[in-house]
């Protein structure tokens, strides 16, 4: 038993791994082409990451990628491909910031309120497209692309100043106004030197805590990864598919709803139209990498921000810091590729072996053998 | 077994990962930065989204840092943004060009005015610049901001002149406060002119898109729809998504006026170049050298630099021979210049 | 055709070893073997799939080397898959030049042959009629007259009566008797013993990957032929008895379902569907397949909504009910397909012994998963039905079918269950495991299980059932007695040429159907 599962760690690891040597190589491949230094770029990225902001900066920025993956992964556990993480985060830090801004509540409650306007209004979002998938059979890919579109028209919307927006004098930024400082998250300042870690980083950790949970410990997961697994069967064992469907994209929509509260309540303070965009297609990135996995999904959330922060010195070196996109491009396709391959191999192997230990002995005692000894 | 398997695993991995995260922990990127030395004069600039090669609003800032480099002889550097990012990295990247001993820092764009403020308080002997925003102010920071909307009038003058169908069309990039200061500016202009022209407004994308910036395409799919609704002038403000406006317009025989830099000067676009009748200049470059050169002198901006049409800081491009031609059009364009110059109109800034 | 010393190794695993077969021309040959002994291997390296890696084929006097099925063919064999590799949509005669174009071209010349083969060997396919239009049997024809036509004189049929009913089984070996007649060879591999029995020249038995024996069909009875087969002695039938008790377990009454079919045409899948199960009562539904028994299924377990009619378990009202409950009420599932609808083929054994009953324990407490307990009663039920697994931890993927099976099985049996659904319990599941999940089967009645059970294995219907019913086009058309009905009977009446009830076995062969209920065990 433990020797399956030694395997099954390797085999984990070996996809992952295998994707970041194979997107190393192809990068490093596409430097010597252009007739850069092959290796150069990577020292400056690690030279980077060792200074203590930056690193602040990459958890930091970890923190929003893991809230984003883990809403993706929580869709992808059941099959669904929740591409419309993006603008659910967007539109909800929108309206959360509007209502923190404006709501008059002391500040715990003014965070509490913020926080679950956002879970509310990121559920809202992609519960539109789980409705029109469970009534009309719409493709949530299509839908979910269709609701980034127009969450954006509908947030720039929203915050002209003859709506709900606020222009402060002087400035050509279009804010939700500003929450007053007793609504702001404590972070963990780590010196004046190094900044301070967002405190919803923490909560982004106690998320993968709770999907962890949920998915792994509680029926409701069990029937959510089932359906995932396979449809067919997780309906026949008593799952409401139409259901199941529904609930995920709620829940994959709420999750997105805080991917934009790290910044929200740890930095800006307001939502403006410059407020970080396009995290949910990172988060996507992300949970491929991660596999879904609660522990994977943190790592390759760490990877991820460490490539973005990282090569932002680059072009100060006469490198340009796209190969930091390039690498992330890379990566993905060599994650599915790797993937597929790394997963076929196991389950082969898996059946070989189970062939060789029933062949040498190494079944279970069943009943018949035990009453034959 | 197999449980306790995992978590030491996991555990394990964790472990490691602190590990390395503290052991090369201790400093910050800018204090090796701060090792650079101040023999040198040393400038930079910050980039707002889209970067260097954006042909427009970054390109004429790096233009500004170049004219430094060659007539101040100083060493100047630059710094790109990444997509998606939040404050904290713009904090950081400015702080490390301020503790590199760069002096002036600019901030390109007004998405720097959380970040320059902060910033600013931590490095007094530093004079910051930012460009299209003065709302954060301190006495290190030279809020460097133009007025769009009075050379967008004189485009609308000369477009209310210059049209045959009474109709003429706006594009704006990104549907923005600064690029409505444009729209106001050109259909004031207009109505001021000649009340039963009619103007075409229309935004190709929406924050945080920037697309309508950057994708030419988009410019010219707008313009053929304006130019289906008769208008025979396009003024597109939308940085590199405007050069397809003055495709469109030129291969329809119809008249495009351009924006930010004299395009009828640009490379890029010498093949449309007689069916640009003028462009509405933004003096960036311009503003960033006065900046550095300031500071050179010892004698550094500080609170708001504004560039108008009477500073020409913003004016209407007149290297196109037909448009110097027209001499009705010019003596409007010229009388109504004046005007504003004098205050006798007030331009809106929102339309 | 010799085989010698033929020896196959996959990394870790010996596939087959020490194969010694000898075919003479113009027979039939069968090789049988348990799932797993090794037949398919073996059958590959015939056909070029697969390279062995000791040992010679020779054929016609000649050594042959196969480094593709191309090969194979070149040199005059073919093969019959189990499943059919046929295009719906194009005629006969286009699916048989598929691929063999150059031979006789695409126009008359090709259909002047397909003639020629069809009537030489008594095959009676048409050569323009639509694939999608053709029944399994006239289907396999088709397959059979593809490998003729490009010249094979050696053709190896796959479990080719896996999908037919008696007549059509019939049918077919009146084609390969055609065929031997003709100086053709067949390889027949098989695992229904009394098929192979009646159709054989010669048999030789597979297991573990070897050859260990060979048998000579006339002197031969099933019952030793399983015992080489399976290399012990099998459990011996069980007397009937009958458990069937007067207390309704069941009771559906006037079931209606109906479907769209592509076209928009509204069809009656189901029509009018009326029975009771007793309490330790088995009922047996034959059925040719796509006549609604996967419909009825599909409605009594909640999978479909009915159009009409009442499902009542226990005296409970469960017509429109969702799937849990009607599980959490006491309704086992043993599907038809169990890749599609009984497992969850990546996840380890005990998370699929969790699926379907996640709310009840020991699976969970509180809405909350119980791995822990979850995890020792998969032990316990990988000891009890004796799922042969080095551990729970293993996907399902990894078992062979016959040990997925015993788990669903035992899984389903975990939950004192007051009506199990049995569909096609034994499907693709080897003689061992066969006999084990009858037994299971029979204990469970005797304990007042009810139980509705849909076969295609007719001995197996005959053999479980207390009350048989025969579906056709959506209805219950007939009903048998299974101490009198014969295979051949209930086939006929499967084709809809019977109706009502079935009583036309002669008195004389009923003790005998009685007193040996299936040669069943034995396969």
């Amino acid at each position: 038993m433990k020797k399956f599962d030694k395997d099954r760690l390797i085999l984990g690891l070996a996809g992952p791994a295998l994707a970041l040597v194979v997107a190393v190589a192809l990068t490093s491949l596409v430097l010597l082409v252009s007739g850069r230094d092959p290796i150069e770029p990577y020292q400056i990225m690690f030279d980077s990451a060792s200074y203590v902001d930056v690193q602040v900066l990459i958890i930091n920025q970890a923190g929003t990628y893991y809230l984003a993956a883990l809403a993706v992964a929580v869709g992808f556990r059941m099959n669904l491909f929740n591409i419309g993480v993006d603008g659910q985060y967007r539109l909800a830090a929108m309206v959360a910031a509007l209502v923190g801004a404006n709501v008059g509540l002391p500040g715990p409650l003014r965070i509490a309120l913020i926080v679950l306007v956002a879970m509310l209004v990121g559920a809202l979002w992609s519960g539109i497209a789980g409705i029109l998938k469970t009534s009309r059979g719409v493709s949530e890919v299509v839908s979910t692309i269709m609701l980034n579109a127009i969450a954006t028209s509908l947030v720039a919307w929203l915050i002209l100043p003859k709506n709900f927006g606020v222009q402060p004098a002087g400035s050509n930024n279009l804010t939700t106004g500003d929450i007053p400082e007793s609504a702001w998250f404590p972070g963990l300042s780590l010196g004046p030197e190094a900044g301070e870690i967002y405190g919803f980083t923490f909560v982004a950790v106690a998320c993968g805590v709770i999907y962890w949970f949920v998915l792994g410990r509680t029926r409701f997961g069990f029937d959510l990864r089932a359906t995932g697994a396979s449809e067919s069967a997780a309906q026949a064992s008593g799952v409401d598919a139409k259901k199941m469907v529904l609930t995920s994209m709620l829940l994959s929509g709420a999750v997105a709803g805080l991917v934009g509260m790290p910044t929200l309540l740890g930095d800006t303070h307001t939502y403006s139209i410059d407020f970080p965009a396009g995290i949910g297609f990172m988060g996507i990135t992300i949970a491929l990498l991660g596999r879904n996995n609660p522990v994977g999904i943190a790592l390759s959330a760490l990877l991820m921000a460490f490539l973005v922060k990282s090569s932002a010195s680059l072009d100060q070196h006469g490198y340009e810091k796209e190969i930091a996109d390039i690498m992330q491009g890379l990566i993905v396709i060599s994650v599915v590729v790797s993937y597929e391959l790394v997963r076929r191999y196991g389950l082969r192997r898996q059946q070989q072996k189970v062939g060789e230990e029933l062949a040498a002995g190494g079944a279970l005692k069943t009943e018949k053998e035990e009453a034959a000894l | 077994m197999r449980r306790i398997t995992r978590i030491v695993t996991v555990g394990a991995t964790t472990a490691a990962l602190a590990l390395t995260a503290t052991a090369c922990g201790n400093k910050s990127s800018s204090d090796t930065a701060s090792s650079g030395d101040s023999a040198g004069a040393k400038a930079a600039i910050a980039y707002d989204v889209g970067g260097r090669g954006d042909q427009s609003f970054n390109d004429a800032a790096f233009a500004g840092l170049e004219k430094a480099q060659k007539d101040l002889k100083i060493k100047g550097s630059a710094a790109e943004p990444s997509d998606g990012e939040a404050d904290a990295d713009k904090i950081q990247r400015l702080t490390e060009l301020a503790r590199a001993g760069n002096n002036p820092v600019i901030g390109v764009g007004f998405a720097y005015a959380p970040a320059i403020k902060k910033v600013a308080a931590k490095f007094p002997k530093t004079t910051f610049g930012i460009i299209d925003d003065a709302s954060v102010t301190d006495k290190n920071i030279a809020n460097l901001v133009f007025n769009e909307e009075q050379g967008s009038y004189l485009a609308g003058v000369a477009a209310a002149k210059v049209s045959k169908s009474k109709t003429v069309g706006f594009i704006g990039g990104v549907e923005t406060p600064l690029i409505k200061k444009f729209e106001a500016g050109f259909e004031q202009g207009v109505t001021d002119t000649d009340p039963k022209v009619k103007v075409l407004s229309q935004y190709l994308t929406q924050p945080p898109n920037f697309d309508g910036f950057s994708k030419p395409d988009l410019g010219k799919a707008a313009a053929q729809g304006q130019l289906d609704k008769k208008a025979d002038v396009i003024y597109a403000a939308a940085g590199l998504a405007g050069s397809g406006s003055i495709e469109a317009a030129a291969k329809a025989g119809k008249w495009a006026i351009g924006v930010d830099s004299d395009q009828y000067n640009q490379k890029g676009l010498a093949t449309y170049k007689d069916s640009i009748l003028t462009s509405v200049t933004k003096d960036v470059a311009d503003s960033v050298f006065n900046l550095i050169k300031s500071v050179q002198d010892g004698k550094p901006q500080s609170g708001e630099i504004r560039y108008g049409l009477d500073k020409d800081g913003v004016g209407l491009a007149d290297s196109n021979p037909a448009f110097t031609k027209m001499t009705d059009v010019i003596g409007a364009v010229d009388k109504a210049k004046q005007e504003i110059i004098d205050g006798k109109i007030t331009v809106k800034t929102t339309p | 055709m010799e085989l010698r010393g033929i020896t196959k190794r996959f990394p870790g695993v010996v596939a087959n070893h020490d194969i010694d077969i000898t075919i003479h021309k113009g027979t039939v040959h069968a090789l049988v073997g348990e799932n797993g002994a090794g037949k398919s291997t073996l059958m590959k390296i015939l056909y070029g799939m697969q390279k062995p890696d000791e040992g010679t084929i020779t054929v016609d006097g000649a050594e042959a080397h196969f480094a593709s099925p191309a090969d194979a063919i070149a040199r005059g064999i073919g093969m019959v898959h189990q499943h059919f590799m046929l295009a719906d949509n194009f005629t006969v005669l286009e699916n048989v030049v598929l691929g063999g174009e150059q031979l006789y071209g695409i126009g008359s010349k090709a259909r002047k042959k397909i003639k020629e083969i069809s009537d030489a060997y008594g095959l009676g396919v048409r050569p323009d009629a639509l694939v999608e239009d053709l029944g399994v049997a006239d289907r396999q024809r088709v397959e059979i007259l593809k490998v003729l036509y490009r010249g094979a004189r050696i053709l190896i049929l796959d479990e080719p009566t896996a999908v037919l009913v008696p007549q059509e089984v019939e049918a077919l070996f009146d084609n390969l008797r055609e065929l031997k007649a003709e100086g053709l060879t067949v390889i027949f591999i098989s695992h229904k013993l009394g098929e192979v029995l009646s159709v054989a020249d010669d048999i030789t038995v597979i297991r573990r990957g070897t050859t260990v024996g060979t048998a000579d069909p006339a002197h031969t009875t099933p019952k030793q032929l399983a015992e080489l087969m399976v290399g012990s002695e099998l459990p011996s039938p069980e007397t009937r008895e009958s458990t069937v008790t007067d207390r309704p377990t069941l009771t559906v009454d006037e079931l209606r379902l109906t479907a769209t079919d592509p076209d928009g045409v509204v069809r009656e899948v189901l029509d009018g569907i009326t029975f009771t199960i007793h309490q330790g009562e088995v009922l047996g539904i034959a059925g040719v397949e796509g006549n609604g028994q996967t419909e009825l299924i599909e409605a009594l377990i909640g999978m479909r909504d009915p159009d009409g009619g009442t499902i009542t378990l226990d005296g409970a009202d469960l017509s429109h009910a969702p799937t849990r409950k009607r599980r959490e009420a006491g309704i086992g599932y043993i599907p038809e397909d169990r890749h599609r609808h009984g497992l969850l083929l990546e996840a380890p054994l005990w998370e699929n012994r969790i699926l379907g009953h996640v709310t009840e324990r020991p699976n969970s407490r509180r809405g909350l998963l119980d791995p822990r307990a979850a995890r020792t009663d998969t032990v316990r039920i990988v000891r009890e039905y004796d799922v042969r697994t080095p551990g729970i931890e293993v996907t399902a993927a990894s078992l062979s079918g016959g040990n997925q099976q015993k788990l669903i099985v035992g899984r389903e049996m975990s939950h004192s269950p007051k009506l199990l659904i049995a569909a096609h319990p034994t499907r693709g599941v080897d003689v061992g495991a066969q006999a084990q999940i009858w037994d299971q089967i029979r204990e469970a009645r005797r304990e007042g299980l009810a139980v509705l059970l849909i076969s295609a294995d007719l001995d197996e219907l005959i053999g479980l059932s207390d009350t048989l019913r025969v579906m056709y086009r959506g209805r219950l058309v007939a009903d048998a007695d299974p101490a009198t009905i014969t295979p051949e009977e209930l086939g006929s009446a499967m084709t809809g040429a019977a109706t009502g009830h079935l009583d036309a076995a002669p008195a004389a062969d009923a003790p005998d159907a009685a007193e040996a209920p299936p040669e069943d065990d034995a396969r």
